[in-house]
């Protein structure tokens, strides 16, 4: 793992700077809403441009004091949004008519595949002893030190495993992102 | 906490673990999610592990039905030795079961000690308190020695052919 970018603070009084950042902070944003309504909401999106739209309001009338808190800022707004979202979703009646089922926002059937080849090729480059510390750190939520006890490896064999295995995948997730991009989903 | 992420990645893995096995408070959800906003080293690791956390999610174990026998499979090649992170997920594997007419299938285990023996037995109890029965199918050369010295085949039945392993279990009460 290593170690790139230090958070970095926006100008938030600069109209074109304020945009650019929140678009790249739109994925980010979309998986802290789904993370907290579900990944499967269809709302999702909208709750983030609500977020998007305050945060922009916001940082023109002047009401982010401290550039380097503006993420701090951000995910504020986003929780207000998401309260709110709540809030309506229990106070709203039921749609009395039967409405269209909005269009897909999750991954389509190409996407789900490509992502699990991706995936599963990743695991396969794995040896078998590295998957099963791995599953017992992730899936079994055992602790280092208990691993380090049943599998009789050394705290550095550990890091090494961990390391190598994030930094594959990590290429995996990065190289899926800009396939993503590039393909415009 | 920032400085803490940054300064050692397995201290930020165990940050990452939680929140994304929701194993963190609530105040210290808000602060890592207020931090991976404009931390992209920090959000591209919580993806990473993500996804590594889903290719891992794949099971250990394959489970097929055949008539109402319950069959077994180890999908890699494995050891069920004391420190084998198998037997676990073998135990729960079977005590999960609804029914207790279980193969193991030993085609992908090649070794075994005297811990995942019991653990086979422990099993196998399971069944047959359950008014079920737990065979073994297909065991490697070095673990049918190991069942052979300790006897343990005298109680635990093992077949080298499938078909034969399922009709066994049509003796027992469905």
């Amino acid at each position: 793992m290593r170690h790139r970018r230090a958070p970095r603070s926006v100008n938030v009084f600069v109209l074109s700077e304020t945009i650019e950042y929140l678009e790249k902070i739109r994925p980010k944003l979309r998986f802290k809403v789904g993370y907290e309504v579900g990944f499967l909401c269809p709302d999702i999106d909208d709750i983030v441009q609500e977020t998007m739209a305050r945060f922009l309001i916001a940082s023109q009338d002047g009401k982010i004091r401290n550039p380097e808190a503006a993420g701090a800022f951000l995910h504020g707004i986003c929780r207000n949004v998401i309260s709110e979202y709540r809030r309506r979703s229990q106070r709203d009646e039921p749609m009395p008519e039967i409405v269209p089922e909005p269009p897909s926002r999750t991954l389509s059937d190409t996407e789900r595949f490509a992502y699990r080849e991706a995936i599963a090729k990743g695991m396969e480059q794995l040896p078998d002893r590295d998957r099963k510390i791995l599953r017992a750190f992730y899936l079994e939520e055992k602790t280092k030190e208990e691993i380090l006890r049943q599998s009789g490896l050394t705290d550095q064999n550990f890091r090494v495993i961990l390391c190598r295995a994030k930094e594959r995948f990590r290429q995996i997730y990065l190289e899926q992102t800009q396939h993503r991009a590039v393909s415009g989903h | 906490m920032s400085s803490a992420w940054h300064d050692d990645p397995i201290v930020r893995e165990h940050y990452i673990r939680a929140y994304l096995n929701r194993r963190l408070t609530d105040e210290e959800a808000e602060r890592f999610e207020a931090h991976y906003l404009v931390c992209d080293e920090c959000y591209e690791e919580m993806q990473a592990t993500e996804w590594l956390i889903r290719g891992l999610g794949e099971p250990v174990l394959e489970r097929k039905r055949i008539n109402d026998v319950t069959v077994l499979r180890f999908v890699e090649e494995t050891q069920l030795l004391a420190a084998s992170l198998e037997l676990s997920e073998l135990a729960n594997a079977v005590r999960m079961q609804k029914d207790t007419k279980v193969l193991i299938d030993l085609s992908k285990v090649s070794r075994i000690d005297s811990t995942g023996l019991g653990v086979l037995m422990n099993c196998y109890c399971h069944a047959v308190k359950n008014s079920g029965a737990l065979k073994l199918l297909n065991p490697d050369a070095p673990v049918k020695q190991v069942l052979s010295v300790t006897r343990v085949d005298a109680v635990l039945q093992s077949f080298d052919d499938e078909s034969a392993a399922i009709a066994s279990f049509q003796s027992l009460p469905s």
